[in-house]
């Protein structure tokens, strides 16, 4: 729906110890580098400008018109109309009940699975380690639709190898087990699974990024392993967390394919406007109402991109107090 | 006749039209000004559901001098992306394919309005194609006169049994709507793993309340509609299901559900359509030749003819936005598909809309001797076009609505009344979303 953050997705977490210089240089020298800053910078803003900036803009306007409808097929300038008609629209506070019930399951064991997980792959040197950090890796292999088809198949009240618990539970089809009440739980299963492996390596990557010195100066001070996790390496990976933190919330919100293809192999059982960015579809696709449609990705964007400011400001991703510090 | 493809849409397809949504509001308020009619020369493009590919290639053979592109479409009936397609050329007034197999029926509903007015009025243009067709056949098509589709098949319910099963028990056909409910409480009291008829799925609607003439899609203008389900005809429907379904003789599957096989193949007796037959019992449950069997549509008590829903029975329509030689092709094109033995006689696994070819179609399943008693299908299909209660196809998606109310508020326990109330009250929300008047009266 925003592709302003598909956009972002793609750029890596600043490092953390970004070594900017100290000493006053000849003015030639700062413009030469900014100059230099600006070429590296160009490709990521020209992207930025084709996929995030053209299209929040443009979404803009098109909100502020006017829909034809059925009785009046003219279209103009709607001022706030279109806000409104979203905001009233029966679905609306619906769609947005569904993801919180999905993301309040999913999002903090995702974010123990992956830290928690990370933290013991780092801890566990050699050979077992990066055997385990390829094991929970594959997962996240099978993503999109290869995952989806995977859940498919361990959801088959018949067909599933966890065929005897459906069972046991009492659900002998596959509308009797993809239902409302259960789309926390499948969906939580479906993304912690798609996700954790790929963010442990993330994560990963970046307790590797602190030099073994400073583990060493803390065992000759007596620190075990689990003092090395609790207060050496999590607060040092903070950056990293709020990283994973912030692009898991995102796709949250975004949520669209999962909830799609459940809806089909449920036979229409789950709502075609369970998720936000569905309801937005709808407007478009169905109403015919695109200025309805933008006014919704409008209002998810300043959703998203609030909680986005929250978290950059209290996890330091992009590392201005650290710098401060030393 | 409509299938329902397993996990038709790609990922990519759903990634692009999330994105489409900003992107395709480009000129938004380019469809008002209906672009000029424009002609090829004589190509044609035309969209099919993968069930009728073989219909598009039967013409390539037919008319090997026309040229014509023929583009595979997701066929899930309900499904969105062949709307979101029209969104887009209607905004963009160019990009229409010349004929098209619409997915869903209700497809005709946006495919004539106002915002689309994709489907060309067929009255003149075919005049002889359309004198062919029986009126109540046809009728879904009759938009405030005009033919703007012509019926691919005729998709009128019949009453369904396993004439095995009946014999081998001592059971009596019934021939009332409330003989039917009687009799599924009495089956499914004495063989529990038998059962009489599916609610899960979006034609489970047409089955039942369009049967019962409830007012669900009764269209009173373009903009004006009719919904009411207190109204008595629901009533008699509302109670026919509950008595069924506390007896223990529905399910809550559908019957394009992955897994309804295995409740299929328990069926033995149900409303539905003449392509249940071929379709949904020969080739899809693998029930064995010679068990089931079709009768004449069921009569309410106290009515003297008898009142069926219809299943789909899939519509072509062809562009409004083109002329000259590309029209004339596309005219011949529809002709084909919609009159022409070689696709509707020979493939097509449908009843044809088409009256003068029914016939032939008709006998061929004496050949294929797969029914009970071929006589009193045959009888059964050719009587139950015109018991087809009135129902006009709509802007929201009716089946929709029902499958996501009706079965989910079973499966939660609730009853048929709470199930119908809230498919009602969705139903009269997504009217008001999409722009309709609903009037209760």
């Amino acid at each position: 729906m925003s592709s302003s953050t598909l956009a972002t997705k793609r750029t890596e977490p600043p490092a953390a110890g970004g070594r900017a210089s100290t000493t006053p240089r000849r003015h030639r020298t700062r413009h030469a580098e900014s100059r230099g800053a600006w070429i590296l910078l160009a490709p990521y803003l020209a992207l930025f400008l084709v996929a995030a900036a053209i299209p929040i803009g443009y979404a803009f306007w098109i909100a502020l018109q006017k829909a034809p409808t059925l009785v009046n097929p003219a279209s103009g300038f709607g001022g706030l109309d279109s806000f409104i008609t979203v905001i009233t629209d029966y679905r609306f506070s619906g769609t947005f009940i569904n993801i919180f019930s999905v993301m309040i399951v999913w999002l903090p064991l995702m974010m123990l699975g992956i830290v928690g997980l990370a933290l013991l792959v780092h801890a566990s040197p050699g050979r077992f380690g990066s055997t385990m950090r390829f094991f929970y890796f594959i997962p996240g292999a099978l993503s999109g639709i290869a995952n989806f088809v995977l859940w498919v198949y361990l959801l088959h009240p018949t067909q599933s190898p966890l065929a005897p618990l459906w069972q046991e539970v009492g659900f002998g089809s596959l509308k009797e087990i993809v239902t409302d009440g259960n789309m926390p739980m499948i969906l939580t299963g479906m993304l912690f699974f798609q996700g954790v492996g790929t963010w442990i390596i993330v994560v990963n990557g970046g307790l590797n990024g602190i030099p073994d010195e400073i583990f060493e100066a803390a065992k000759i001070d007596g620190a075990n392993a689990w003092d090395l996790a609790w207060h050496i390496k999590l607060p040092l990976i903070r950056p990293w967390i709020g990283y994973a933190a912030l692009m898991n919330l995102a796709y949250g919100f975004q949520l669209f394919l999962e909830p799609y293809l459940l809806r089909q192999i449920s036979s229409g059982a789950i709502a075609g406007e369970w998720a936000p960015t569905q309801l937005g579809y709808a407007f478009a696709f169905t109403n015919r109402n695109f200025p309805a449609a933008a006014a919704l990705s409008i209002i998810l964007l300043v959703i998203t991109l609030s909680i986005g400011v929250v978290i950059v400001m209290k996890s330091g991703l992009f590392g201005d107090e650290k710098e401060k510090k030393r | 006749m409509k299938t329902k493809r397993f996990l038709s849409a790609s990922a990519g397809v759903a990634m692009i039209s999330a994105a489409a949504l900003v992107l395709s509001g480009c000129s938004a308020d380019g469809g008002a000004n209906a672009p000029e009619q424009t002609d090829s020369g004589g190509k044609i493009t035309v969209w099919v559901d993968p069930p009728r590919v073989p219909a598009a290639e039967a013409f390539q053979e037919a008319h090997p001098e026309i040229e014509i592109d023929v583009v595979q479409i997701d066929g899930t009936v309900g499904g969105q992306t062949v709307k979101q397609a029209f969104a887009n050329f209607d905004s963009a007034g160019s990009g229409w394919p010349d004929a098209i197999f619409f997915p869903s029926n209700d497809d005709i509903a946006w495919a004539t309005g106002a915002a689309s007015n994709y489907a060309a009025d067929l009255t003149d243009l075919l005049p002889d194609v359309i004198d062919g067709y029986d009126p109540a056949v046809l009728s879904f098509c009759d938009i405030d006169g005009q033919i703007r589709c012509l019926r691919n098949d005729a998709a009128p319910d019949v009453f369904w049994y396993n004439k095995a099963f009946f014999d081998e028990n001592g059971y009596t056909l019934p021939t009332t709507w409330e003989g039917y409910g009687d009799l599924a409480v009495q089956i499914a009291a004495e063989h529990p793993d038998k059962i009489s008829g599916f609610l899960g799925d979006a034609y489970a609607v047409n089955r039942y309340l369009q049967a019962a003439d409830c007012p669900t899609n009764d269209r009173l203008s373009e903009s004006e509609v009719h919904i009411n389900l207190d109204d008595p005809n629901c009533v008699r429907a509302n109670e026919l299901l509950t008595q069924m379904y506390e007896g223990g003789a529905l399910t809550t599957q559908g019957i394009f559900d992955g897994d309804a096989a295995a409740a299929g193949v328990n069926l033995v007796m149900s409303p539905g359509a003449v392509w249940w037959g071929n379709y949904l019992f020969r080739d899809t449950w693998k029930i064995p030749a010679e068990q089931m069997s079709a009768s004449a549509p069921l009569t309410w008590e106290g009515e003297s003819s008898p009142t069926a829903g219809n299943e789909g029975g899939g519509l072509w329509g062809v562009s409004s936005h083109i002329t000259g030689k590309q029209l004339e092709n596309t005219l011949t094109f529809a002709t084909f598909v919609a009159t022409d033995p070689a696709w509707q006689v020979e493939l097509s696994t449908g009843l044809p809309g088409y009256g003068p070819i029914q016939d032939a179609w008709l006998e061929k399943l004496e050949a294929d001797g797969y029914f009970a008693d071929v006589a009193g299908v045959q009888q059964a299909f050719k009587d139950a076009a015109g018991a087809v209660a009135p129902y006009s196809y709509m802007l929201y998606d009716t089946g929709a609505a029902w499958t996501e109310t009706v079965s989910p508020t079973l499966i939660a326990d609730g009853s048929i009344s709470d199930a119908l109330s809230t498919f009602g009250t969705e139903l009269v929300n997504r009217a008001n979303s999409v722009g309709y008047t609903v009037t209760a009266e």
